[in-house]
């Protein structure tokens, strides 16, 4: 039996130094691996892209050893492409607007929603549609939307239409069904932001004389501002990659960036314009995300 | 009783409307696979289970669907391996880049889905040229695609877990003899199994539900079941379609009720 007590300086101490420095050591190499999965299989690829991008398309070779701009230029030049870009452009414009108005009501109702149970909720309801993904979404649009889908059932049933009104393949089918899509990355993040808006301040106005629904306007409104854009950024990125929406909502007729990348690098197998549309559809995020994140991590007191 | 004025009501109802707009699509579709009709017409003359059996007999489905749970368990196994070190090291050391490595980690998250999926198949066939090794159109290349969904998933997952634990047990752990590996197991890891739990559970539903990072990659034989859904959708739209439909909303539906148990979900987006 050991009678004399380890010294706090005794070699048992030092021992356990060492340990944790190399613990240490070790730890700053524990995310290497899922780094080197990363670049391998996400970062090169990007990076291969990049480089098709510029080159040429030749069916017989895959990639030729040219650096040329052309197919940007093809983009900016030929009007098809021109309109595929200026359609995909304005469908996410006015997806993102509705998205917004109708996610800010929301997320306002879901961060002033005081027990904790019916905000879980309320989040369970808005991210499952999220979760389920682009597939079985679209196809409960098309239920919804067809031409014997439940809108044209009910409306034929009520005696409000004699004919079947065309609904799906058309810009505004595809606008809805996108909103539907955005809703939920919109409501979650607006509901952080305005979590972050302290309740004093609208208590404080309403104790001023303020009416509800002026102190959202007033107070509420422009302080979650910075959030609102950045949910915005982010709404608009999303709806420009969009692939399923398009394809089965919008139908053949309807050419947006996503389907029309995928056209040309599976279908086709033109490796470097459908690099070039990737490349814009990459960069317009890429600049999109960074414009949100410095304004979701602003300050706001 | 609160009084609640006339703006309030009218509030209330613009938001029940937009959650009902979110939401109603899933109903209907769950609805309609009940529907006994071969053409779907609304309201349906009577109600059958069939469509659920006679899409399991479609091999696309049945094998789609096989994929997809394999996909998915193998998928958040290999990213918890691989994202769980990764977190410890993100939240518990100090060392160069790593706020850029943080967010290369997180990078699959934000690159767009057909983007990823294009570039990741072109990298393959390239690859193929160069190795003989085929990625395109096999699982292992589905896999990859699919840890890599999975990935950012778990990261952050496990990174907001270990936040909340103290550092305190672990370093009375250390200072009185264990191992880093004791720490670990012993003390770090018992800390953060509900994290690891919803990590689990969430890189399942990314994995499951990915339709655009897949498009490119599968192959004949070798689908998932989001891509036997649109394949067929674009030629029909029946009660079988929304027969599968409804087995995934149940899937996803109810790892996300499992997920609530263990974490704040507001949070985890």
């Amino acid at each position: 039996m050991n009678l004399i007590a380890p010294s706090p300086f005794g070699s048992e101490h030092f021992q356990n130094l060492k340990i944790t420095a190399i613990s240490q050591k070790i730890r700053g190499k524990l995310a290497l691996p899922a780094l080197l999965l990363v670049s391998f299989f996400l970062l090169a690829p990007l990076l291969l892209i990049f480089r098709y991008s510029f080159d040429l398309y030749d069916p017989k070779q895959l990639m030729q050893d040219i650096f040329t701009f052309q197919n940007y230029y093809k983009i900016y030049s030929d009007p098809f492409y021109k309109n595929v870009l200026w359609v995909t452009a304005q469908i996410a414009f006015l997806s993102t607007i509705f998205t917004l108005l109708f996610a800010i009501p929301v997320a306002y109702f879901v961060s002033r929603t005081q027990s904790e149970r019916r905000r879980s909720f309320l989040i369970i309801i808005i991210v499952l549609p999220l979760l389920l993904g682009n597939a079985v979404r679209s196809a409960a649009w098309m239920l919804v939307m067809g031409t014997k889908g439940l809108i044209n059932a009910s409306l034929i049933g009520l005696g409000l239409a004699d004919n079947p009104l065309t609904i799906l393949f058309t810009p505004t089918a595809v606008v809805v069904a996108l909103v539907s899509v955005l809703l939920p990355y919109a409501i979650i993040t607006l509901q952080s932001v305005m979590d972050s808006i302290p309740t004093s301040l609208e208590e404080a106005a309403r104790a001023l004389g303020y009416s509800p629904f002026h102190s959202f306007v007033r107070i509420v409104f422009p302080l979650a501002m910075p959030g609102i854009i950045a949910a915005g950024a982010i709404c608009f990125a999303l709806a420009m990659n969009a692939y399923a929406t398009p394809v089965l909502i919008g139908g053949p007729k309807m050419k947006m960036m996503g389907p029309v990348v995928y056209e040309q690098i599976a279908k086709i197998s033109n490796w470097p314009f459908g690099s070039a549309l990737a490349c814009i559809l990459m960069l317009t995020t890429l600049v999109l995300t960074i414009l949100s994140t410095r304004y979701l991590h602003k300050k706001y007191f | 009783m609160r009084q609640y004025s006339f703006g309030y009501w009218i509030f209330l109802f613009f938001v029940i409307l937009i959650l009902t707009f979110v939401i109603a699509p899933l109903f209907v579709i769950i609805w309609a696979s009940f529907f006994s009709d071969k053409i779907l017409v609304f309201p349906p003359t009577s109600y059958t289970f069939n469509w659920f059996i006679n899409a399991w007999d479609i091999k696309d489905f049945s094998n789609g669907f096989i994929m997809s749970v394999e996909l998915g368990l193998c998928a958040s196994l290999i990213s918890l391996l691989l994202g769980v070190p990764a977190a410890l090291a993100i939240e518990r050391q100090s060392f160069q880049f790593k706020e850029t490595i943080r967010q290369i980690l997180l990078s699959p998250m934000y690159v767009p889905g057909i983007v990823a999926g294009a570039a990741i198949y072109i990298y393959f066939i390239q690859l193929e040229i160069f190795t003989d090794l085929q990625l395109a159109g096999t699982f292992k290349g589905l896999l990859i695609a699919h840890t890599l969904i999975a990935l950012p998933w778990t990261i952050r997952l496990i990174c907001a877990s270990l936040m909340m634990t103290s550092l305190a047990a672990e370093e009375a752990a250390a200072s009185l003899g264990a191992s880093p590996f004791k720490v670990f197991f012993l003390v770090t890891l018992p800390s953060i199994r509900s994290g690891v739990i919803a990590a689990a559970l969430f890189s399942f539903i990314a994995s499951f539900s990915d339709l655009e990072k897949s498009l490119f990659i599968v192959g004949p034989g070798k689908t998932t079941l989001p891509i036997a859904i649109i394949n067929y959708l674009e030629w029909n739209l029946d009660p079988t379609i929304a027969a599968v439909a409804t087995v995934q909303i149940l899937i996803i539906a109810s790892a996300l009720l499992i997920s609530d148990r263990y974490i704040n979900l507001g949070k985890a987006f």
